[in-house]
């Protein structure tokens, strides 16, 4: 809770930071000394082509992994140990590179989830204090729902009206009560991120996010994508495939290959990098076409 | 954007929202009243309303791990077993007191309730024990834990010399009437209807459908997961305690690997994360030995013959699940709840969770 209040009070500070962050699975590195930082209204890209740790960055970010060196930073709060859930409660919010809907829920029924996550405030501190007044304020929450006190189904509308907001912001409204699992593919798509901001980040991480999707319906994605940074007020980092995508959004992109960090820069500056061209087409590429573009 | 015109939930609001809460025990209580005087009369009928109302706590309360979080727990029967020995002994021990200030058979059923909620606190400390270390297991592990769980609460009962080893208990007070049962039954049902209703509830469903979706979204998967182990738990200790007082003797036999299988039995037939669901299959299956032995008498086999419908009633369970799980995976409802089935001239709640 302070810690947003903090961070609404100098717009620009850093919501995100990775600080020389470090993975190893075994003998693996998947990740070496990544470092990068999202503030207010930053759309950044990250790319590479394929196993360069690109999901392993954003599993690290949002701590479904440890990492083994290095620190994430998440609204000002050191967040290494922290499970998932509660980063997500600091304001980091993903979709999934393989959408990860609750399938047999209805559309409304997902974001509701979402929303209701951040519904109660619960403190963030890891005190004896925070945890002792987390447990009440469950207590309480469950107490209401069982005896559904006026308090609880005023709450449970307001949820419901949240969730129907964010339907209509990504033109789902009509699926409402369907099955998630019965959605057409762009829908699930764009389904997910509504779940995603159901929980009011103030990071947004977008796993390829166009994957599968037709020219055209990239084209609409960009636009969203825009938008949705502009109107709920995020910062929003873009792991994609699709290099036109990314160059036509991103104002900051960093390349990753084989867990590191080859290239960081603006769009032009990263395409005509020698070292990124090596990765996406191999040295064999530029030894007959004689060097960069 | 269109906005169909959908109906809206103010539609159940001619009943106000204060007394939307507490309007079903109203209802329940004089329709439960009306029940216990209809069905005084025959002492089988009440035994075996009794069994029934039991199996419908125990499948109703498994439904909310196996169904609603997903989770599989096959250690149902054990949780029960705490309930019963526990509320059991207490009554055993308070059999000749009574409370003063109120008549006889008043003051004995306070005492019972009193060891009722003794009975469903222990199951559910149980809950809590074996769920925490284990909820963060998954699938088949907790299955496991769960199945072990269970055999250690029968063999220490069987072990121990105040829960009268493998004889077991006898002589407990036969405090349990259909109205204490189906008060616990619809009390069961209220609770897990609502929590279904409710964001915990959803927070359930989010965790069965993708738990790695729930966590990234902000549900604490582990904590939810243990707080419905222990609600379910609770119940299933609330279920034995009830059983304990209209059965002539609990022994270690009652409450082994079997029963927990029936139990999940009747889940997996309503339909995993149908309440309704569970409540018909409880009726069912408690139904259907007593139906297959009627029908053997009808048809003038040996009286021996129909004594060991009991001996195939597992076989027969088991033949059950095979062609369910052929025909329709998903079980009697699915996750859906009785009225989202009916035929469609009934008028029917909308589709969603609530």
């Amino acid at each position: 809770m302070s810690a947003a209040v903090q961070a609404n009070q100098d717009s620009r500070a850093p919501l995100l930071q990775a600080d020389g962050v470090s993975i190893q699975f075994g003998g693996l590195k998947a990740l070496t000394d990544f470092s990068l930082t999202v503030r207010q209204g930053d759309l950044l890209g990250l790319i590479g082509p394929n196993g360069a740790g690109k999901s392993t960055a954003f599993n690290v970010l949002t701590g479904v992994y440890q990492p083994s060196q290095g620190e994430v930073r998440v609204a000002g709060q050191r967040v290494n140990g922290r499970k998932p859930h509660q980063i997500n409660h600091l304001g980091l919010a993903r979709t999934f590179q393989n959408i990860r809907l609750f399938r047999a829920l209805t559309a409304l029924d997902n974001v509701k989830v979402a929303c209701r996550a951040q519904g109660a405030l619960h403190p963030t501190g890891m005190g004896v204090s925070a945890k002792l007044s987390n447990a009440l304020v469950n207590y309480r929450d469950w107490w209401r729902a069982l005896m559904l006190t006026p308090h609880f189904q005023a709450e449970e509308r307001e949820l419901t009206r949240q969730a129907e907001h964010l339907l209509e912001v990504m033109g789902l409204s009509h699926r409402r009560d369907e099955e998630a699992r019965n959605l057409p593919y762009g829908e699930q798509r764009r389904l997910e991120i509504a779940r995603a901001l159901g929980t009011r980040p103030r990071v947004l991480l977008l796993d390829e996010p166009a994957a599968g999707m037709n020219t055209r319906e990239k084209a609409d994605l960009m636009v969203l994508i825009r938008k949705l940074r502009d109107d709920f007020k995020l910062g929003v980092l873009v792991i994609e495939h699709d290099m036109k995508l990314v160059m036509g959004i991103c104002e900051h992109i960093t390349v990753l290959d084989h867990g590191e960090t080859i290239s960081r820069g603006a769009p032009a500056e990263v395409r005509g990098d020698r070292k990124v061209i090596e990765a996406y087409l191999g040295d064999s590429y530029l030894e007959s076409h004689g060097g960069a573009a | 954007m269109e906005t169909p015109a959908l109906p809206v939930p103010e539609a159940r609001s001619a009943i106000p929202p204060a007394l939307r809460g507490i309007l079903p025990v109203l209802v329940a209580l004089p329709v439960l009243a009306l029940f216990q005087w209809v069905t005084n009369e025959s002492p089988f009928a009440v035994y075996l309303l009794s069994v029934m109302g039991v199996n419908i706590i125990l499948a109703v309360s498994l439904n909310i791990v196996n169904g609603m979080t997903g989770q599989f727990s096959i250690g149902h029967a054990g949780f029960m077993a705490v309930g019963a020995y526990i509320s059991g002994v207490m009554s055993l021990n308070l059999k000749e007191v009574a409370l003063s200030f109120l008549p006889v058979a008043a003051s004995d059923q306070v005492l019972f309730t009193l060891a009722l909620l003794v009975g469903g606190l222990a199951a559910a400390a149980c809950g809590f024990l074996v769920g925490l270390p284990s909820l963060r297991l998954r699938g088949d592990y907790l299955a496991i834990v769960t199945l072990g769980f269970g055999e250690i609460i029968r063999v220490v009962v069987q072990n121990t010399d105040a829960f009268g080893r493998a004889l077991g208990l006898s002589g407990i007070p036969q405090y349990s009437s259909p109205y204490m049962i189906y008060f616990w039954v619809f009390l069961t049902v209220l609770v897990a209807r609502r929590i279904a209703g409710s964001s915990h509830g959803r927070s359930l469903w989010a965790i069965r459908e993708d738990e790695v979706a729930a966590e990234a979204m902000g549900v604490d998967t582990t904590g939810y997961k243990v707080r419905s182990f222990v609600i379910s738990s609770f119940f299933a200790g609330i279920a034995g305690g009830l059983f304990a007082h209209f059965v002539p003797i609990i022994n270690p036999g009652s409450f082994t690997f079997v029963k927990s299988m029936e139990i999940v039995v009747m889940v997996v037939l309503g339909g995993l994360g149908s309440t309704t669901g569970a409540i018909v299959a409880a009726i069912f299956l408690t139904l259907l030995p007593e139906g297959l032995r009627s029908a053997f008498n009808l048809l003038g086999t040996e009286s021996t013959l129909a004594q060991k419908v009991d001996q195939i009633r597992m076989p027969i369970y088991g033949l059950l699940l095979v062609v369910l799980m052929l025909s329709r995976p998903q079980g009697l409802f699915g996750t859906r709840e009785l009225w989202d089935v009916l035929p469609r001239w009934i008028p029917r709640r909308r589709r969603g969770l609530s």
